[in-house]
């Protein structure tokens, strides 16, 4: 927060700097700008124009999608999942975030590596990993059965999924959560100590609603990220599992429905912004009411 | 008037034969030395092994003919489309899977004039009007033989049948559908395949949700063959090559010979490539027995030129689905029939494979 604020009043940036910086500023993000429009704004705008004229101009494409059972159902359930990989991926980040930033430094460095190292191996290694562990005969079932357990379904289920997709998207929500924390001034919850908190009443009324920015921001590329997946849920989940995105690679490579391919993107894209739409006033309001009040 | 006729007629065939004579008549597996000095083909396939071998069994037409070869992958028949769109198709030779060249004839791959190939030696009913075959495999099913010992399952209707064969079924989920597949459920459900009808391709698909919510439809080849391995499912359909390496691997898995699917690459040359003449060549150097044997040898795959006499291991050679006996157990499916009804099983299929 101080850091910040002292970037913003300019106090300390050299007089040399300020006089670069206008133009300076726009031309910096010039590279990104490029990348961005050749890779991701005229693709996207191909994809569009497509799905409203392959093969005839109209909204047949959009017609079709939306009087098809089998799409209806897999947009449904790709946001179903996406939500509970979130929320799963939310609750075994938050507590490993919130102990990187208590613990000393070395201990710190192996907590860093950890999250680093599975961002380093392909996801369908890590995938196949799953599948090995996750199966009749896999690795658990084979300790439960030893145990004299009776084994659980765990590949080619929705559970199987979604832990799959937890383990790689776990990254993506702790090291903003991470980021987040360690800004936070500790010293605020000595100081709700002191005027007779309880440490979960200081931590829960405290540091929890300084540290949601973090949270927003990894829920939101964690979720993005599931609505898109395609390896895992293909390979961990069974046909009651499959993703929007199966669907469209379908259209798109095997039947050559390019329009049709289109128009499932772009019905994902438009449910993803009104669903962002939705929570970005619920976000903003709390964070700026829990700052008045912090 | 009568003379002139005649003797006009006369010189137009002689004329239009001449050309005919001149040009030899051309033989599988035979180049002329160095006929492509100077020029470049792209080849496309699936990469891996697979494409590590069909280079080698090109290696020779390379080196006779003088030509640069170039490789690429994997085969996507949409990256094709975009070339042949654009029209700057970059992609001389295409090994697709079995459908594609017929359902894209004409428009994505070009009708082939068999003059200029010898196709005297592929197995019969292989050839069709945009393709040859690659290489030949089989989908086989493949019991376990822990679960059904004495009493196994015997054929594809065996395979449907949950309540005298209990246990878990494992499907070739990996893309398109597998026509055959339909064809035999359909069997299983009591229809004649040889009648079937577009309405038909429903019933095949329900015999296959009737196998219930524990069947599993596997995405790639390692994955039917890692299900094998560790003895997950009771029944894998499975292609023959990956059937092969499980069982080299260890899988206490029997294959099951009645009514294997047949099922093959194509070879094609896409619309609107360069130097036409040249893919011929590289097609035609590849259809030799030489060049087959060189290819089974590297792949294990079953050769396309019944003179190959392939050198190979024993179990390799129980799965070659190219002896007299196993061509008797090969079962065909309806190629036209699932050529014309291609989008509607496409999207039976995909129905069926997303849960619904």
């Amino acid at each position: 927060m101080t850091a910040t604020s002292d970037l913003t009043t300019g106090a300390e940036r050299p007089a040399f700097l300020s006089r670069f910086r206008p133009r300076g500023a726009v031309w910096l993000a010039a590279p990104a700008v490029l990348v961005l429009v050749v890779a991701l704004a005229y693709p996207l705008a191909i994809v569009v124009v497509r799905s409203f004229t392959d093969p005839v101009p109209g909204i047949d494409n959009y017609i079709w999608f939306f009087q098809s059972a089998v799409n209806r159902t897999v947009l449904q359930r790709t946001f179903v999942v996406a939500a509970w990989v979130t929320l799963v991926s939310l609750i075994c980040a938050y507590p490993y975030a919130y102990a990187m930033t208590i613990v000393g430094k070395n201990v710190r460095l192996v907590l860093i590596l950890c999250v680093l190292v599975p961002f380093w191996l392909s996801g369908v290694v890590r995938t196949l990993a799953w599948v090995i562990l996750l199966q009749d005969s896999g690795v658990i079932n084979s300790f439960l059965r030893g145990l004299g357990l009776s084994p659980v379904k765990l590949i080619r289920t929705p559970p199987g999924v979604i832990i799959g997709m937890t383990q790689v998207l776990l990254p993506f929500m702790i090291l903003p959560i991470y980021s987040v924390m360690k800004g936070i001034d500790t010293r605020l919850l000595q100081a709700a100590r002191s005027l007779g908190a309880k440490p979960w009443r200081a931590f829960l009324q405290i540091y929890v609603p300084l540290s949601l920015p973090g949270v927003y921001a990894g829920a939101i590329i964690v979720f993005i990220l599931s609505l898109g997946f395609y390896i895992t849920p293909a390979l961990l989940g069974g046909p009651r599992s499959i993703l929007l995105s199966s669907l469209v690679q379908n259209q798109v490579l095997s039947l050559l429905n390019w329009g049709r391919g289109g128009a499932m993107g772009v019905v994902l894209l438009v449910a993803t912004f009104v669903l962002l739409a939705i929570a970005a006033p619920l976000m903003r309001q709390k964070h700026t009411s829990t700052r008045r009040e912090a | 008037m009568k003379n002139f006729a005649r003797a006009f007629a006369l010189t137009m065939t002689c004329a239009l034969a001449l050309p005919a004579f001149a040009q030899e008549k051309p033989v599988a597996g035979e180049v002329k030395e160095g006929s492509l000095k100077g020029k470049t083909l792209t080849f496309v396939s699936y990469g891996g092994i697979y494409q590590d071998g069909q280079v080698a069994a090109l290696q020779d037409f390379v080196t006779k003919s003088g030509v640069t070869l170039l490789n690429d992958g994997p085969t996507e028949i949409a990256k094709l489309k975009a070339q042949v769109d654009a029209g700057n198709v970059t992609w001389d030779v295409v090994d697709t899977a079995d459908l594609p060249p017929y359902v894209h004839c004409g428009t994505l791959f070009q009708k082939l004039d068999l003059s200029k190939l010898d196709v005297s030696k592929i197995p019969p009913n292989q050839v069709g009007e945009c393709s040859v075959p690659a290489m030949n495999y089989g989908v086989v099913l493949m019991y376990k033989n822990e679960t059904y010992k004495d009493n196994p399952p015997k054929n594809w209707v065996d395979f449907f049948d949950t309540e005298k064969f209990p246990g878990s079924r494992a499907i070739d989920g990996s893309g398109d559908p597998t026509g055959g597949l339909i064809e035999q459920a359909f069997k299983a459900a009591g229809g004649d395949p040889k009648a079937m009808t577009a309405d038909d391709i429903e019933k095949g698909i329900q015999k296959l949700r009737d196998l219930g919510p524990d069947t599993i439809y596997w995405k790639t080849g390692a994955e039917s063959q890692q299900l094998a391995e560790s003895g997950e499912a009771d029944m894998v359909m499975m292609w023959t090559g990956r059937a092969m390496t499980a069982v080299k691997n260890g899988a206490q898995y029997t294959p099951v010979w009645q009514d294997w699917l047949v099922v093959m690459d194509q070879m094609t040359i896409p619309v609107g490539v360069k130097d036409t003449d040249a893919a011929y060549a590289l097609l035609n150097a590849y259809l030799g027995a030489r060049s087959q044997e060189i290819l089974t040898e590297k792949t294990s795959y079953t050769p396309i030129n019944l003179d190959a006499k392939p050198k190979v291991d024993d179990v390799t050679a129980a799965f070659l689905t190219s002896t007299p006996e196993r061509i008797a157990q090969g079962y065909q499916q309806n190629i036209p029939f699932w050529v014309k009804n291609f989008d509607l099983a496409a999207e039976k299929w995909n129905a069926l494979l997303s849960g619904n």
